[in-house]
């Protein structure tokens, strides 16, 4: 054993000397004693062209005690692992690798001077180095791979484009970053795994990392243009590493700031009420990102309301994605691959709302064999079922969840509840197809369904309804393009016929029709362009009353639909102009046409707008233009490496959002409705300049960063005292138009590997409205700056898990944030027989602060390879210290005496257990 | 209709306060003394009954000691706008009465303050509208009594309207007695019929604010509006019960201003909770426009009506009298034996003679039904 390994190192020596006479001459020498190995990892790191690769959980404990006098490498590893069951190889790229009991192989290839297709012609089947990876984990990664035709003319560059996968069933892998020698090349792959990349003829490392996959390493020789896939190896808990992993240093490489992606493991690990996996709960998590409590659907990023965020499912928009109310969210993790966050400079191909962008990415079927997973808990069940139709050209994959809560509103002793029901559903579908190397077809589809009752009398109902077909093309390497063409459907209605008289039911829906068209270009390995059009046709129906059977007295009373068509182009450029500095902008014009048929009212010009200043009604025939807004907008951000894995961002963007959600309500509710910008409602605008600082220690297993921003928004809506939202036919007479400011830091640190990992985060943000609209008629708290009811300055997040075992892991999150405003009640006055109350100024107090501790325990079953069937089950606390924190207080008069009262949502600890399983 | 969706949003909502939990809740911020003017009660049209105004100041949330603090000594008047003026005259407490008023429905009319401290207040001009009278009152029984009321304008001018009601009901004490005793002296309760204290009648005034529209039906009617609940077993069905129940036309504003009041105070709790919004009512200060005066002035006719449920007209009634015991003593017919009795708690009198030497006695509280509330004079209607 000892043999061969010197042997290795002896053959390693050779190369060494061929490839970098320098490295292997560097002696070493000290006293090292009482030291954690990691800590001597990074001082040889530091002295030397070292680099080390070891498993993190099995060597973070092992403690050196050795004497070094200007030995080599090799003597000095020898000296330190020689009576232990690690060994030790170096490759010749100097990277050491520490391995448990066995040595690694890090010899070349046989063929490394005699090529196999040295003679091969050359034409694009040739070129294709299709690279699986076999069961041996350091084959492909010591292999040399061929890129080009070495026989064909040779050029001064070489473009190298391929795919990146996911090796146990071929999904592509968006998102991972491309190192090439060591070195961040910026460029990353896009959602369909595609990279594209250019380089100098020679040979080249290059490295892909991954969200919650194992680094991949290929050794490559380039000829010429060519193609090499990369198929990556999940990172599973039996290879004992990490399970909280990013792209390592690309936060700091990347020009990208304000973002945040979710791996799906990393989401089902957080402990969450009623144990059921949640993304939005953990997108809650997140630095910048608040909400009003525990009872809302909606979430707030960098001090934007709710219906500033962009929603998309596989592209898809999705309007309400919330359950129950808000108690769960409306996707269903065992579909989901991933989760990513904008929230500062938003890519130039998004646009639309002010504040973030959500893309929620699907996974792709399993194109190998079929396979399925679910889950059982307290309130809901799941199913998903994936497989080839077609195997390696057409898979698919079906998931479907369910609740049975209602037996929570049985055991309820009351009979006003039970006599509710509350039920949902969801379910989703998602087809990939390979035409041919050049062209892939994606057909997504997305339903949901919510359906609640109270006492017999009133139903309330609402669902999204999406699908999407997305075709995408390679022109050539360097050239590629997605079109795509979807409808996205949502609508909620409102039944109630206990009092045959009154009896009504209320409607309401959105319906949009999208098409995209986005390209990318790579001009070369430094610049690249991304452009492309998008254009949404709306068509809303505001809101029907009708009666509900022929009794009823209830006077028909529809909203007129509304229509507009909104259509946008930009153009977006990445320049890595040196090593260490890029740039990434792009602008982006985007044109609204609010259409008819409408018949809008007009106002008495100068005066506030009011049923009484209504002078006559104005018609527009179908497709006539009644307004048009257009707007520029712009996105910058500039990256600056500093030494000593760090770097420095700066980005400015602004934005346009011509739909609005209009809720007077503190949370969104069901019946809250979506608005069109029309002749009298202005998009919203918003603009935000942001600044981070990034620096990596650990080998970059510590990520740190600090970002600050600073975001103004106008045209925000805001409502006058006792506005009516339902059916209201001058909707415009109701609405007071606010301007925002907010601004913030965030600290984040996040741990990525070994056994404990996990991040913890803080944020310090305000942000504030006032009345900005001179025509309203009123003005809320007289005009001056006040702060939203999702305004907490301070707020501390930390999300950890610890692994004891491959099968038992533990996590415990707490959560910490300032008491939301409130307005409270300042005066006591008697009228119409009962104590009334007088309000403050809206918002100018605050409830109790909230805080919150939740732990989860994961136990695995066992891990055997050729077990079909997989179990696992998870067990936990939410809210363990059974604090009441407060949602929302308020103030009755209850037989003619006005009592305070405070509301929690979950006043208690509540336990949860679920089980998960996959085949 | 939108009262249908806050009351069902409301009753899931208190689900999860079920699950959730709800407590007392008191902040120490709450506590700035404002002392704001408020104004309550309108101009009634009537030939027979009077307008009443009550003006007062608000009190902090945390005053527990005073929660009523009257405006005294102020000048209130109402004037139209032909110049004519109406004088209200003050009572105690805060109260300013006028003479019943037969007014012009088709003038216009505002409220003018002077305080005490000399500060002026006015409303704006307000419309006198026409109520129509109510259609009926009518009462189900599904163990609680509910009663509702049905109107309907012809005109189909009237939109809105607001109802304020008073119950009265008939309750005895648990003993017929036949004596009374005044000035140490017992008479025949049978030779003083006005004085007896075995049947009395008790009033309470509704408390909530009750407004309905019809502005979303096709024809001006309202259908079914709940007015008032009798919890079963109450006592107010044990014997007879009345319900007079006024009708105001109001304004779409007066509305508005109303269904904020109501929503600040009565309908707050759940999760869906529009934010509390500011009081805008029509009273301003002359001097500093920006003052918060709260109130609405309004004017209108007033149509009323009236009901009575017995207690043979409700199912499973079964009041049950939970004041002290009422066993009863004898003791010999001479003064000095019952001062004694009585000394130094006077809780007994006489209930009836025994015998020739023999009074009994009970407790006052089972032979006086005026010490659990009401009058013992039965009112005309009755």
């Amino acid at each position: 054993m000892l043999g061969t390994s010197r042997f290795i190192v002896s053959l390693c020596g050779l190369i060494l000397f061929f490839f970098s006479a320098n490295a292997q001459e560097t002696k070493f020498s000290g006293k090292f004693y009482d030291l954690k190995f990691p800590q001597f990892v990074q001082q040889i790191e530091g002295k030397s062209a070292f680099h080390f690769y070891y498993d993190e959980s099995t060597l973070d404990t092992f403690t050196l005690n050795v004497t070094l006098t200007d030995e080599s490498i090799n003597d000095a590893l020898n000296k330190i692992f020689g009576n232990t069951i690690f060994h030790f190889s170096i490759d010749p790229l100097n990277h050491v690798f520490i391995t448990k009991n066995k040595s690694m192989q890090t010899a070349l290839a046989a063929d490394f001077f005699t090529p196999e297709n040295s003679n091969a012609p050359p034409g694009e089947s040739q070129n294709e180095q299709v690279i699986k990876e076999k069961s041996r984990p350091g084959f492909v990664e010591n292999k040399l791979f061929e890129i080009g035709s070495k026989s064909a003319s040779k050029k001064n560059k070489a473009v190298i484009t391929g795919f990146v996968k996911d090796i146990k069933n071929g999904e592509a892998l968006p998102g991972a970053s491309i190192y090439l020698d060591s070195v961040f090349t910026g460029i990353v792959t896009d959602q369909f795994g595609y990279y594209s990349l250019t380089v100098n003829p020679g040979i080249h490392t290059l490295e892909v990392n991954s969200l919650g996959m194992k680094e991949a390493l290929r050794h490559i020789i380039v000829y010429n243009d060519g193609k090499i896939n990369v198929e990556m190896k999940d990172d599973i808990p039996s290879l004992k590493n990490v399970m909280v992993t990013a792209e390592r240093r690309s936060n700091i490489r990347s020009t990208q700031m304000g973002i945040d992606r979710l791996s799906v493991k990393v989401i089902k690990e957080v402990p969450v009420v009623f144990g059921e996996a949640d993304i939005l709960r953990v997108v809650l998590t997140l630095p910048g990102v608040t909400s009003v409590g525990e009872a809302s659907s909606g979430f707030n990023v960098r001090g934007g309301s709710a219906d500033q965020n962009l929603i998309l499912f596989d592209d898809a928009t999705i309007y309400n994605p919330s359950h129950l109310l808000g108690f769960f969210s409306a996707f269903n993790t065992d579909v989901i691959k991933n989760v990513e966050l904008y929230k500062s400079v938003i890519p130039v191909k998004y646009g639309g709302r002010l504040s973030s962008v959500l893309d929620v990415n699907v996974k792709d079927g399993n194109d190998k064999k079929i396979s399925g997973s679910g889950g059982v808990g307290l309130l809901t069940s799941k199913f998903t079922l994936e497989g080839p139709i077609k195997k390696d050209k057409t898979s698919f994959i079906l998931g479907a969840r369910t609740t049975y809560s209602n037996w929570i509103l049985k055991a309820v002793p009351n009979l006003a509840y039970s006599n509710s029901s509350a039920s949902f559903y969801d379910a989703n579908i998602h087809i990939s197809h390979t035409i041919n190397s050049k062209n892939n077809l994606y057909l997504t589809g997305y339903l949901s369904n919510d359906n609640f009752r109270f006492d017999l009398d009133t139903t309330y109902k609402y669902g999204n309804k999406n699908a999407i077909l997305k075709w995408k093309h390679i022109f050539n390497n360097k050239f590629y393009g997605l079109v795509s063409a979807g409808i996205d459907h949502y609508q909620y209605n409102v039944t109630s016929n206990s009092n045959p008289v009154n009896s009504y039911k209320l409607t309401y829906d959105i319906n949009q029709t999208n098409f995209k068209a986005d390209f990318t270009y790579r001009l070369d390995n430094k610049q690249s362009l991304n452009f492309g059009l998008n254009s949404i046709y709306y068509k809303l129906h505001p809101g029907g009353l009708l009666p509900y059977n022929s009794q009823s007295l209830v006077k028909a009373d529809v909203l007129q639909s509304e229509q507009a068509l909104e259509s946008a182009a930009y153009l977006g450029y990445e320049y890595n102009i040196t090593d260490n500095l890029s740039i990434n902008a792009g602008a982006r014009y985007s044109i609204y046409n609010y259409l008819g048929p409408h018949e809008t009212y007009n106002y008495v010009p100068g005066l506030p707008k009011d049923a009484s200043t209504i002078t006559d009604t104005a018609h527009y025939p179908g497709g006539k233009i009644i307004k048009t807004y257009q707007s520029p907008e712009y996105r910058i951000s500039l990256r600056y490496i500093l030494p000593n894995d760090a770097s420095i961002k700066l980005g400015y963007n602004t934005l346009t959002q011509y739909i609005h959600q209009l809720s007077n309500t503190i949370s969104i509710s069901p019946t809250d409705i979506w608005k069109l910008s029309d002749a009298y409602i202005r998009p919203e605008k918003g603009e935000q300049y942001s600044v981070g600082f990034y620096k990596n220690f650990n080998s970059n297993n510590i990520e740190t960063s600090v970002e600050f921003y600073y975001k103004r928004l106008n045209n925000m809506i805001d409502f006058k005292s006792g506005a009516s939202i339902l059916l209201n036919h001058h909707i415009e007479t109701d609405i007071i138009n606010s301007k925002g400011k907010a601004y913030g830091a965030e600290l984040f640190l996040k741990k990525l590997s070994g056994k404990l990992n996990g991040w913890l985060s803080y944020t310090y943000s305000r942000t504030l409205i006032k009345t900005d609209d001179p025509l309203a008629g009123e003005s809320i708290n007289k005009g001056a700056y006040y702060p939203t009811s999702y305004d907490k300055p301070h707020a501390v997040n930390f999300i950890s898990n610890y692994k004891f075992s491959h099968r038992l892991s533990m996590s415990v999150n707490v959560v910490y944030s300032t008491g939301r405003p409130i307005t409270l009640p300042i005066g006591v006055f008697y009228s119409n027989g009962a104590q009334r109350l007088v309000y403050s100024d809206r918002n100018a107090y605050r409830i109790p602060d909230y805080f919150r501790t939740d732990i989860s325990v994961n136990l695995d079953g066992n891990h055997k390879i050729r077990q079909t069937f997989h179990n696992s089950w998870s067990f936990g606390i939410y809210n363990v210290t059974a604090r009441k924190n407060v949602y929302s207080a308020y103030f009755v008069s209850q037989a003619g005496f006005v009592k305070g009262y405070q509301l929690s949502i979950f006043g208690t600890a509540i336990p949860f257990i679920s089980y998960n399983f996959k085949f | 209709m939108n009262r249908f969706l806050t009351i069902s949003l409301t009753l899931f909502l208190f689900l999860f306060v079920y699950i959730g939990c709800k407590k007392p809740y008191n902040p120490p911020e709450i506590s700035v003394d404002n002392k704001f003017l408020v104004f309550d009660g309108s101009l009634v049209n009537s030939a027979d009954s009077p307008s009443v105004i009550t003006l007062s100041r608000t009190v902090k949330l945390t005053d527990t000691t005073q929660a009523f603090y009257p405006e005294t000594g102020a000048a209130v008047s109402v004037e139209d706008s032909t110049g004519g003026n109406y004088v209200f005259l003050e009572t105690p407490n805060g109260m300013y009465k006028s003479p019943p008023l037969s007014l012009n429905p088709a003038d216009k009319y505002r409220l003018k303050i002077t305080t005490s401290s000399g500060d002026q207040y006015a409303s704006d001009y307000v419309e006198m509208l026409q109520t129509p009278p109510i259609d009926t009152l009518l009462w189900q029984q599904q163990k609680d009594v509910s009663i509702y009321l049905n109107t309907y304008d012809p005109s189909k001018q009237v939109k809105y309207y607001r109802w304020d009601y008073v119950e009265t009901w008939q309750n005895r004490a648990p003993l017929e007695s036949e004596l009374g005793v005044e000035n140490g002296l017992i008479y025949y309760v049978s030779n003083r019929p006005l004085d007896q204290k075995y049947n009395c009648w008790s009033t309470d005034y509704s408390t909530d604010l009750l407004l309905g529209s019809s502005v979303a039906l096709s024809d001006a009617v309202i259908n079914k509006f709940p007015l008032a609940v009798v919890p079963q077993n109450s006592v107010k069905i044990n014997i007879r019960y009345s319900i007079l129940v006024k009708q105001y036309a109001i304004t779409e504003k007066a509305y508005q201003y109303f269904q904020i009041l109501k929503k600040n105070t009565e309908n707050l709790g759940s999760i869906f909770d529009a934010q509390p919004t500011q009081l805008i009512g029509n009273i301003h200060s002359v001097k500093n426009p920006s003052e918060v005066v709260l109130g609405y002035f309004t004017a209108s006719s007033v149509q009323q009506n009236r009901i009575f449920i017995s207690k043979d007209e409700v199912n499973n009634w079964n009041y049950v009298y939970t004041g002290r015991g009422c066993d009863v003593t004898t003791i010999e017919q001479n003064p000095a034996n019952y001062l004694l009795y009585n000394y130094p708690d006077t809780g007994f009198s006489a209930y009836y003679f025994s015998g020739t030497t023999g009074l009994t006695l009970a407790r006052v509280s089972c032979l006086d039904c005026t010490l659990q509330g009401g009058t013992n004079q039965k009112p005309a209607y009755w």
